[in-house]
């Protein structure tokens, strides 16, 4: 079984090191996360003159930046005509001009920092070769059109020479580039310019009081006027969990025979989404296909065999191209929002000082810099045209209220399968490479026997709300099925909102109960690849 | 009278879950959701049921209905902590069954006396 590895981890050759936070400090501005959302905030920040401090409890970039698809795009995963429908014009217009300056914003970082991270510019197209899906093509031509934008009806996809396409459309100006070298780039210019960038270092706990915030880390306190929370999701507990919904993806990159790479983006919406791309390991020259799709709520796959996903979208791609070799299968997360509108603004109504960034979608890479933008003119008392259209408290509204019933309805439906009984009734009925929830003693504990025939085990109750986690055996990972948390085989965070780590357990095999004996706690959160 | 029979058969498979969970409690383990979240709404409707029968005019017992409001907002309390990560104090726990079972006594007195 192949295991995950995200091409953007494997091809960024020299990685900037950054410290782990060292006592207490006090600053202007604490970022939490350093992802694109984090760093883009601190670099906005920085240049207005705000002292800031990123706490990233992992390496910068090795969330979800680093395990994303490389392409920056105007139009969006809901499509802009549902933004229109669901909110209004006004919004649905307003999202894809803010994407579109989040796009050259990214360039013009790329030139001036000389960030190598092969940014180039490149059309986006958007087809189908079924009758169903014809009118959501015109639909959202129509709504670009309305933004702005000039895309066009064509009649075939050149570079791809499919046969029976029904519609196709095309918008230039879209762009691919390397996610994780520029945002290594950029934390690197970053921290030459003042911001204080801190690796390793887990915050725990955070809180707004009258006149500061407070950030508890693993490593020291962090005193601020002002709070970011750039971790795709809040930590913690945050109602804004009740509208933005966890999903996974996957993505298989691949090398043709040919070595016919085509440089665009492509977006093929039949029954199922396959979004194809290309890109490039070191040099500007093209030599990497990668093929995405295959969405499903995190923790809730439909089929149990995860590699299921990754062989359906290899399959797709040997029957449109000539594939030579599999070379990296990678999967990541995305938190869908109730209107398909990101969350970008302050925390809660009567925040004055947190803010939150969340509900990217799958298209976060500009998202994310849409956010930076904004969170930075906010913070820094700037007016932003964005702000009343990523309000993150508007919560939800009739349009998505079935949409908000149904996510929660299905949260509910998690917490009622947590059965007083597990998966299996022995540690023997385990498998090696296996990974089974078991009740024992009265407590359900997520077991995974590795390929030595070792056991892993931990509570199999999330930290976060306490939901039964499911085993992932793609990606060897504990996944949540209500918000999202992911945890690795030792019970350590690996994303999500929880910010504790699985309570690691002991067992006594041969009796199969529980040992009182304290387990040392489970070790930081400090691989970038869960697998690793 | 119905009203008052269906609602004791709620109060009573509510009452078996709740014993159940308060075992956990009390041993100081996480409570498996399926049973609260099925003990919960079967205590709410066996709540209601007794609410529209009193809503009809005429006797009603009244000391039932106060002591299930009362152990239906410790419930709801406990689920809250629990969910958000805090310990669910054992006495709480007790008291919440307690009150229940109290009022269970005065519903069956007022329904079959």
């Amino acid at each position: 079984m192949m295991e995950t590895q995200s091409f953007w981890e494997a091809t960024t050759p020299r990685r900037p090191d950054f410290p782990a936070l060292e006592g207490d400090i006090e600053t202007d501005v604490v970022v939490i996360g350093g992802g694109i959302t984090g760093i883009t905030t601190a670099l906005q920040l920085t240049r207005a003159g705000k002292k800031v401090v990123v706490l990233e409890a992992r390496r910068v970039g090795g969330g979800t930046t680093g395990w994303s698809t490389g392409n920056l795009y105007v139009p969006v995963g809901p499509y802009l005509h549902t933004i229109s429908k669901n909110r209004n014009l006004e919004t649905m217009q307003t999202v894809a001009q803010a994407r579109y300056a989040a796009l050259d914003f990214i360039e013009m970082q790329t030139r001036e920092k000389n960030i190598d991270c092969h940014f180039a510019r490149r059309p986006w197209y958007f087809f189908t070769q079924e009758e169903d899906m014809v009118s959501t093509i015109a639909h959202e031509v129509e709504a670009l059109e309305i933004a702005g934008f000039m895309p066009e009806f064509v009649t075939e996809v050149p570079p791809l020479h499919l046969l029976q396409v029904k519609k196709a459309a095309r918008l230039d100006g879209q762009a691919r580039f390397h996610p994780l070298r520029y945002v290594l780039g950029l934390a690197t210019a970053v921290a030459k310019h003042g911001c204080k960038l801190f690796e390793h270092t887990t915050v725990h706990d955070f809180k707004e009081e009258e006149d500061h915030c407070l950030v508890k880390t693993s490593h020291g306190n962090v005193t601020s006027k002002q709070l970011v929370i750039a971790t795709h999701i809040p930590i913690g507990i945050h109602t804004v969990q009740t509208v933005a919904s966890p999903y996974r993806s996957y993505v298989v990159a691949m090398r043709l025979k040919s070595g016919d790479y085509p440089d665009a983006y492509f977006w093929h919406n039949d029954k199922t989404h396959h979004a194809i791309t290309t890109h490039s390991t070191d040099s500007m020259k093209l030599d990497m296909l990668m093929i995405a799709g295959n969405h499903h709520k995190t923790g809730q796959a439909s089929h149990q065999e995860y590699q299921h996903y990754f062989n359906e979208l290899e399959a797709y791609a040997r029957q449109h191209f000539d594939v030579a070799s599999v070379e990296y299968r990678w999967s990541a997360q995305h938190y869908r929002s109730g209107d398909g509108v990101p969350y970008i603004g302050l925390t809660h109504k009567s925040a004055k000082r947190t803010y939150i960034a969340t509900g990217f979608y799958a298209d976060g890479l500009i998202y994310g810099t849409v956010a930076g933008m904004l969170l930075a003119d906010m913070i820094s008392g700037r007016e932003n045209a964005w702000k009343k259209a990523f309000d993150a408290t508007r919560g939800t509204n009739l349009a998505t209220a079935a949409q908000f019933v149904k996510e929660n309805v299905n949260v509910a439906a998690q917490y009622l399968k947590d059965m007083p009984v597990g998966n299996v009734s022995h540690f023997s009925e385990i498998k090696p490479g296996e990974g089974k929830t078991i009740e024992i003693d009265s407590e359900k504990l997520a077991v995974y026997r590795d390929e030595e025939n070792q056991l892993h085990v931990c509570s199999a109750v999330c930290t976060h709300m306490k939901c039964i986690v499911n085993w992932n055996n793609a990606e060897k990972t504990w996944d949540c099925p209500c918000h999202g948390s992911r945890f690795m085989v030792d019970g350590s965070v690996i994303e999500g909102p929880a910010i504790e780590n699985l309570q690691r357990k002991k067992v006594d095999i041969p009796t199969e109960h529980l040992l009182t004996e304290k387990v040392p706690p489970s070790g930081e959160r400090d691989l970038n690849n869960p697998i690793a | 009278m119905t009203l008052i029979y269906a609602s004791i058969g709620f109060f009573a498979l509510a009452a078996l879950l709740g014993m159940y969970l308060l075992s956990f409690v009390l041993k100081g383990k996480e409570t498996p959701k399926t049973i609260v979240f099925t003990h919960g709404p079967m205590a709410v409707v066996g709540l209601v049921l007794l609410i529209i029968y009193a809503l009809k005019g005429g006797p009603n017992p009244t000391e039932s209905l106060i002591l299930f409001v009362l152990a239906a907002a410790g419930g709801l309390f406990m689920v809250f902590r629990d969910l958000t990560g805090k310990p669910i104090p054992k006495l709480l726990a007790v008291g919440h069954g307690l009150l229940a079972v109290t009022g269970f006594i005065f519903l069956l007195i007022f329904a079959f006396r």
